[in-house]
């Protein structure tokens, strides 16, 4: 059985089918990825994945436990973390007070955690182990608001980090992002590869045939097409596209 | 499933009036075919001919005013209204069921009988091919044709890519223009016929 695995998804918004018996499966230690054109369901996907909605029918499993229907909060706990598309840090504390806030050993502090954060040799030890991680360790006393688009995508991906996930769901890691930005957030997953469960959840084509183990292609609500990037390239249509030209 | 065909549209017509008071037809669509087995079958048409209408009538989002509309057996006009995307699935661009205007309630209608739709209707997908996201569309209807299911894909071709579509991925054709919905048993067909040549234009050297 896999880490994470959805068996049947099917999600209705008044009349319109929005999920159309998903199933997708994803293995520990492994990177997949979930991509389609704009407006095929994969928010909509991540959001029964991660607990935003229930679906109308079907399971979702993690770790061998039934999750279907639970809160975002309780799934969170049970150690999914995730990204946003749209950023949500603390725009006026430091990078380094970003990340030490997320850790489980401050997060169960009362007043005046992050006072107590500086005081906490493990807590400025393990914050700046995930800034390493994530290429941020020149930025730990920035503002976050500060940081370029890029470095605030890194940032975010250290705070979800921090809760020592088994998995983490990446929504849409390149959005907004140049091609140079893109080519250090390529390196950053590369690096996260293996150390925790990744699921990317991408419209770019290009990015997950370089990273993922296996793709999951969603349109109109359903899985159309799966397998490894590999796999995926021999369509004569990818290989014809400018991307099967670049790669 | 039993055996009936997948798809039988039986003395099936379309009229839309001018108004309450002047009767007069303002669009008139008439169309009867069968189909026994598993296809994918292109639609063309120019816009306003009535490709979405007629989806729609296999859909069961919008009424003959004549005829009956038969998926698999079930008259789709008699199936409760939440269970006909199991029957017929009316994609437009990305995804969407029409809204059906509710006009009897559901305890006096059938179930549909099946859990995955046996009818795939496309409409005007959009195929770009910059991304390659084609190629998995395209595998997707073959897929769903393995599968026992019928597949239409309606496109009105404005660049010789969507000809080309249409030759790779569909056995039979139909033809919607001038008030009828014309059979064509394959590409070369169709394109040699004189209305879709017309309708073509360019496209069709």
């Amino acid at each position: 059985m896999a880490l994470f695995e959805a068996h049947q998804l099917h999600l209705r918004f008044g009349d319109r089918v929005v999920l159309e018996d998903v199933s997708l499966a994803f293995e520990a230690g492994r990177l997949s990825g979930i991509m389609g054109p704009n407006g095929a369901g994969k928010t909509t996907c991540f959001n029964v994945l991660t607990g935003r909605y229930r679906p109308d029918r079907g399971r979702v499993m993690f770790d061998g436990a039934d999750i279907t229907g639970r809160s975002p909060q309780a799934i969170a706990r049970l150690g999914i973390a995730r990204s946003f598309q749209l950023m949500n840090l603390f725009d006026e504390f430091t990078v380094f007070e970003n990340v030490a806030i997320a850790l489980p050993q401050t997060r169960r502090r009362g007043a005046d955690p992050i006072g107590q954060a500086y005081g906490d040799a493990t807590v400025v030890e393990e914050a700046h182990e995930l800034l390493d991680t994530v290429g941020l360790g020149a930025r730990a006393d920035h503002i976050a608001k500060a940081l370029p688009y890029g470095e605030r995508r890194a940032l975010e991906i250290a705070v979800a980090l921090a809760s020592r996930p088994k998995l983490l769901f990446l929504d849409e890691p390149t959005a907004g992002l140049g091609s140079d930005g893109r080519a250090r957030l390529a390196e950053l997953v590369r690096r996260l590869k293996g150390q925790v469960t990744l699921v990317v959840i991408e419209h770019d084509m290009e990015f997950l045939f370089s990273l993922a183990d296996t793709i999951s292609v969603i349109h109109w609500g359903q899985v159309i097409a799966r397998g490894s990037p590999d796999e995926l390239r021999t369509n004569p249509w990818v290989k014809n596209s400018n991307l099967g030209k670049l790669a | 499933m039993s055996d009936a065909p997948l798809l039988a549209l039986e003395g099936v017509s379309k009229i839309y009036r001018r108004g309450l008071l002047d009767r007069t037809p303002a669009f008139r669509l008439d169309v009867d075919f069968r189909i026994d087995e598993p296809a994918i079958v292109g639609v063309m048409g120019p816009n306003g001919a009535g490709k979405t209408t007629l989806f729609e009538m296999i859909a069961g989002s919008n009424t003959p005013t004549q005829g009956r509309v038969m998926v698999a057996g079930h008259d789709m006009q008699q199936v409760r209204y939440r269970e006909r995307d199991r029957l017929a699935i009316h994609y437009h661009q990305s995804y969407q069921v029409r809204r059906f205007s509710r006009t009897r309630p559901n305890f006096m209608l059938e179930p549909a009988g099946s859990a995955y739709p046996v009818v795939h209707l496309f409409d005007e997908p959009q195929f770009n091919t910059q991304d390659g996201y084609i190629g998995f569309m395209l595998d997707f209807f073959r897929r769903l044709r393995d599968e026992r299911r019928l597949v239409f894909v309606c496109l009105h071709p404005t660049a010789r890519l969507h000809l080309e579509l249409l030759r790779e991925i569909c056995e039979r054709f139909f033809f919607v223009g001038g008030g009828s919905v014309r059979p064509f048993a394959d590409f070369g067909t169709i394109v040699a016929d004189a209305d879709v040549r017309r309708y073509l234009g360019a496209l069709a050297d």
